[in-house]
Parts: structure tokens; sequence; C-alpha cells
């Protein structure tokens, strides 16, 4: 009996929440509008600075020495560089007002016999790195053609060597937002969830459920398992949303890592957290206006300080600190830990400990409230 | 033997400063349709929650047909319609009773069989499978009730069960009660109506403040508003 009590309190939930029309959209079209777009915008803050945007420049050459035209054609053919015409009445400066080009490289007649250099002008705006990945490729180019050398980090290469270390601290686009936003949307649950447990309150089903003989454990049981069901399937489908849909559509990449099956261990215990936040907010706020705000903000809060909205890489040091006391940021660490870190699961547990500790503290206090209440 | 005993039963809300309950002492016997009459305040719902074991920690006792109401024994005889219309407004009319049903423990023929059956007795065959929110303020009084029936309670506890209905439901809430009563259910009907509660009830019992203040059979009544005025003032109501 207590089975069939408890599938049809679930029954119940499910049917009540898919005829919501507010509710279904909430959680799942907006994250993946987000992750949609905020996938695209944060390309600029994730894409490599100098390899992954190319430099539109004018080229101009003065001089037909045989030097001079081999520069042009060094610097045409790299790939950093995209050339592009300068523009019929447009000189430098209008030419970076207009955003026409970032630069224009001028090869003067008397380059080949040393007597002037060639000239850089960068638009004002450009970022410093760009601007000096343009001098230096032009240096190194120029280098190359006085000298009469193919390649001069051949020649370098004795004294300088690169050793770079494998990138686990930025995530591409994809792998900051399928979690980051995903983890969002779980923690949104908190709206339907509370909104439904106080409109049953003052409706007077709840009350009405305790004249049968079930019990509150039952009842709750019976509410929070399907909301807990709705987070998994929120992360499931973002997942393949964003591993299998946007990439098609934006040309971006989402690596899953080396251990994707620790995103089970992972999306198991979010959920719990987020569940648990739901139940917090459903006990401590008296009315449905109440609940939606204490919700949203909540979550946009925890957005904030954990690495959502503002990737977390990219915070100052105080707020990298400040971070911490996000659930969303250990769940959104441990997302990265798989898709990036390529992390031992022990390295993942003890985040997942944290978001553990932060649900079971939820449920306690909200018991507690309830029983009060 | 009796369908509901009272005994001696005080309670009080957490902060409160007085008693909700003060040695509330009332019996209905088995097979009468018995009033339950008090103003606002006067712990009328208080009284319906600890009968139906919302409500615990009090003093005294309750028994359902001899079944503790603290204990699911007692609360399988007991179907309570609350005051506020207490179904969910996203299902529909079948979908709350299947729910219901099952939280009262029916089995699936059972509760196929008294669907129908409640379903008839209220009038709401035939919009059985509309969503609830559709509904007009009767129909959902009568599906209000319908939930309260759906597992052959011995004892129903009606509390405002014809608030901001039209006559026509009124009419036909009261012809159902009576036909249910006929079959030997016993009722506590709860309401402010005077007219209602001289109509269909044999016995009536007033409380005010927590209090009993009058219980006796309805026949010897003449006017039942004025010994109500008399019993607990003529001084309005408003906490």
């Amino acid at each position: 009996m207590i089975l069939r009590q408890l599938k049809e309190l679930i029954r119940k939930e499910l049917l009540i929440l898919l005829r919501d029309r507010q509710t279904i959209p909430l959680l799942f079209l907006m994250p993946v509008a987000l992750i949609f777009f905020l996938s695209l915008a944060l390309q600029g803050v994730y894409v490599d600075k100098v390899t992954g945007h190319q430099i539109s420049l004018v080229l101009e050459n003065a001089s037909r020495a045989p030097k001079a035209l081999q520069l042009e054609k060094r610097i045409g053919a790299n790939k950093l560089i995209r050339l592009i015409a300068r523009p019929k009445g447009y000189d430098n400066d209008k030419l970076f007002e207009y955003s026409k080009a970032h630069a224009a490289v001028l090869i003067p007649d008397g380059f080949d016999d040393g007597t002037k250099p060639v000239e850089i002008h960068f638009d004002p705006v450009l970022d410093a790195g760009y601007k000096m990945a343009l001098r230096s490729l032009i240096a190194s180019l120029a280098a190359e053609v006085v000298l009469g050398v193919d390649d001069i980090d051949v020649l370098v290469a004795n004294f300088v060597v690169e050793k770079t270390k494998k990138n686990t601290q930025f995530p591409s686009p994809l792998q900051h937002s399928v979690p980051g936003w995903s983890i969002f949307a779980m923690f949104f649950i908190a709206i339907p969830m509370s909104i439904g447990f106080l409109r049953e309150k003052n409706i007077g089903t709840l009350q009405r459920l305790f004249t049968y003989p079930v019990s509150a454990n039952l009842v709750a049981l019976g509410k929070l398992i399907p909301y807990y069901l709705i987070n998994l399937i929120q992360f499931v489908l973002m997942l393949a949303v964003g591993f299998y849909v946007i990439p098609q559509l934006t040309g971006l990449t989402f690596n899953l890592g080396e251990h994707p099956w620790q995103l089970m261990p992972v999306t198991i215990v979010t959920a719990a957290a987020s569940t648990g936040f739901g139940v917090l907010v459903a006990a401590m706020a008296r009315t449905p206006e109440q609940s939606s705000t204490l919700a949203a903000t909540g979550a946009v809060l925890m957005g904030v300080f954990g690495g959502i909205m503002v990737p977390h890489v990219v915070m100052p040091q105080f707020m990298k600190t400040l971070a911490m006391i996000s659930p969303m940021y250990w769940a959104h660490q441990a997302y990265l830990d798989v898709f990036l870190r390529e992390a031992s699961f022990s390295y993942v547990l003890s985040k997942l400990v944290i978001l553990t500790i932060f649900a079971l503290i939820c449920f306690y206090v909200a018991g507690r409230r309830i029983k009060w209440m | 033997m009796k369908a509901l005993d009272i005994s001696a039963i005080t309670f009080s809300y957490d902060l409160a400063t007085e008693c909700a309950l003060q040695n509330f002492s009332m019996s209905v016997a088995g097979g009468e349709i018995h009033a339950l009459l008090g103003p606002n305040g006067a712990g009328k719902t208080t009284l319906m929650r600890v009968i139906t074991g919302q409500l615990r920690g009090y003093a005294g006792s309750v028994f359902i047909y001899g079944d503790n109401a603290s204990q699911s024994a007692g609360l399988k005889n007991i179907g309570y319609a609350p005051q506020p219309v207490s179904v969910f407004t996203a299902l529909t009319a079948y979908e709350n009773l299947r729910f219901f049903g099952v939280m009262a423990g029916l089995t699936p023929e059972k509760l196929q069989e008294r669907s129908v059956a409640v379903l008839e007795e209220t009038g709401l065959v035939q919009y059985a499978h509309k969503n609830v929110s559709t509904y007009s303020g009767g129909m959902l009084r009568r599906l209000n009730l319908a939930v309260a029936l759906l597992h052959e309670p011995k004892l129903l506890l009606l509390d405002e069960p014809t608030v901001g209905v039209d006559p026509q439901s009124r009419h036909h809430i009261y012809e159902t009660l009576t036909a249910l009563n006929a079959t030997g259910m016993t009722i506590l009907l709860c309401t402010h109506i005077m007219d209602e509660a001289q109509r269909l009830c044999s016995r009536v019992t007033m409380m005010d403040r927590g209090a009993v203040v009058f219980t006796g059979g309805m026949a010897a009544i003449d006017n039942l508003e004025k010994l109500f005025l008399e019993k607990t003032g003529h001084h309005l109501r408003d906490e």
C-alpha cells in the first residue's frame, strides 16, 4: 500500500508540473537558450587570444625591391593575418574609427637598403596582446628577410624552447556553459517546488492529505522524488544539447573529458543539493510570491558568486575565494574536473562531499521549520 | 456506539496566549446529523483539525467509532470536506478521486466503483474528465464533498459545505446529505447558516471561545438564530 501511495503521490506531482505552462519553459528552454547564446558570447573570453582570431591588416608596399616584395609575401601568407584592401578615401584614422582594420603596415621605399623601417599603425583601442603579437610577428618576418633565413624559429630553437602545460584552467565556452547553466536551471527547480508546496498548503490539499492514513515522510518523499528526477533529466538534456546540437550550429567544440562516467555521481549529488535548496525555500517562504523571489534571487546570487555568470577563472582573487560560499561553485568545479582536468574520482569526491553537506543542512533546516509550522 | 466521542480537549497553538479549545467535550451518536455552530474564532476549524488528526499535542481524547483519532484506524472512518475547496485544480475530477482514493487505501477495483458512485451522487459524471480549474463554485463544492465520500466513511465531517454556491448546488448538496444519512452515515455539519442547520440536523452543539455553550436536540428549538445570539452574544467577532 505504501508503494502504491508513493507512486500516486509522484504521479500527481508530475501531472501538475507537466500541465504548468510556465514551469517547463523555465526549467528546460531557459537553460538551452542560455547555453546557446552565452557560449557564443563567451568565445571572446575563452578563445586563445592570438591564435584564435585573425588580425585584419591593411598592408601597403611602397617599394618594388626584392626584400620588400618578399616581406609583403610573407606577411600576407601568415595565418594570423587577414589582409584587407584600404577602402577608398580612408586614411588610418578613419580606418580605425570605422573598425575596418586592426592595424596598417607600410613597407617603405628604402626598406631594402635599411634606410627606412617598416611602419606599423595600430587601432588605438586594440588589445595590448594583439599589438604585441603583431609587432613580434612583423619584427620576426623582417629579420628573416633581412638575414636571408627561412624560419627564424629554427634559428633560435637552441636558445628558446616553449614548454606549455596542458590547459586545465580554461574551459571551452561550451564546457563552461553546459554545466554552468544546467546547474543554474537545476537550482531554479526551487521556484515551482516551493510554489507548489505553498499552493497546496494554502488551498488545504496538504492538510487534507494528512487526514488520510499516510505518513508525513511519505508525503515529503512524494514531493521530492519528481523534482529530483526532473533535475536529472534537465542535466541529461542539457548535456545532449551541448554535446550534439550546439556544436553543429555554432562550430564550438565540447569535450567530455577522460572519465565521463564521473558525470553520474556529480549529477546525482548536484541534483540532491538543488532539491535541498528547493525544500529550504519552500519551508522558509510564507507566500508563493515570497518563495519565487527567494528562489530566483538565491539562484542568481549563487550563480554570480559561483562562477556561472562570470567565469571563475577570470575573477579577481577576492571573488575567487568568495565563490566558495556558493554550492553552484562546487558543482561547477566538479563538472570542470571531469571535462577539463581529467581528475581522479577522489579529487572530485571532495567537492561532492561539500555538496552533500549543503543538501543535508537544507533538508534538516527545512524539516525543523516544517515541523514547527 | 458513539460515532464521535470528544472528551476534555484542551489545545493551544504555539505562541498563542489563549487556548483554542478549552476542556472541550461533545459526542455525536451514530446515524445522526449533528450541527456544530459557533461565531468566527470560536474554535470550530481547530476542532475539525483535531478530529481529523491534523493537530497533535492536545490534552484529552478523541474517539471515532471506538478508535483513537490520532491513529490510522480512526482516520479510516472519517470523511472530511474542509471549508476551502481542497482539491487539485490542475487535475481532473477523476484524477483527484484516484489520488485521494489511493491515499485512503482503496483497491483499484473499489476505487473505480466508488469513483463512479460519488460522481453520480454529486452530479459530476459528465465533467469527470474535465480539468477542475474549469469548474464553477458549486461544482467545486460538490467535488470537495465527493472526495470526502469516496472511501465510504462512517462519519462525515463537513466544514461550511455550501459557502458560496448557488441555490441549485446548495439544494443538491442538501439532498445528497439527507440521502447519505438515510443509509446510516453520521454527519457532523459545521455551518453559519441557521436554516441549513435547522433543516438538516437533529442535534446541535454551540461553541464559543473554545468551549461548549449549548448542546441539545433541534426539535426543541423554535428560533435557532435567536438562541445562538443568546448563547454567544451580539457583539461582532472580527478576531
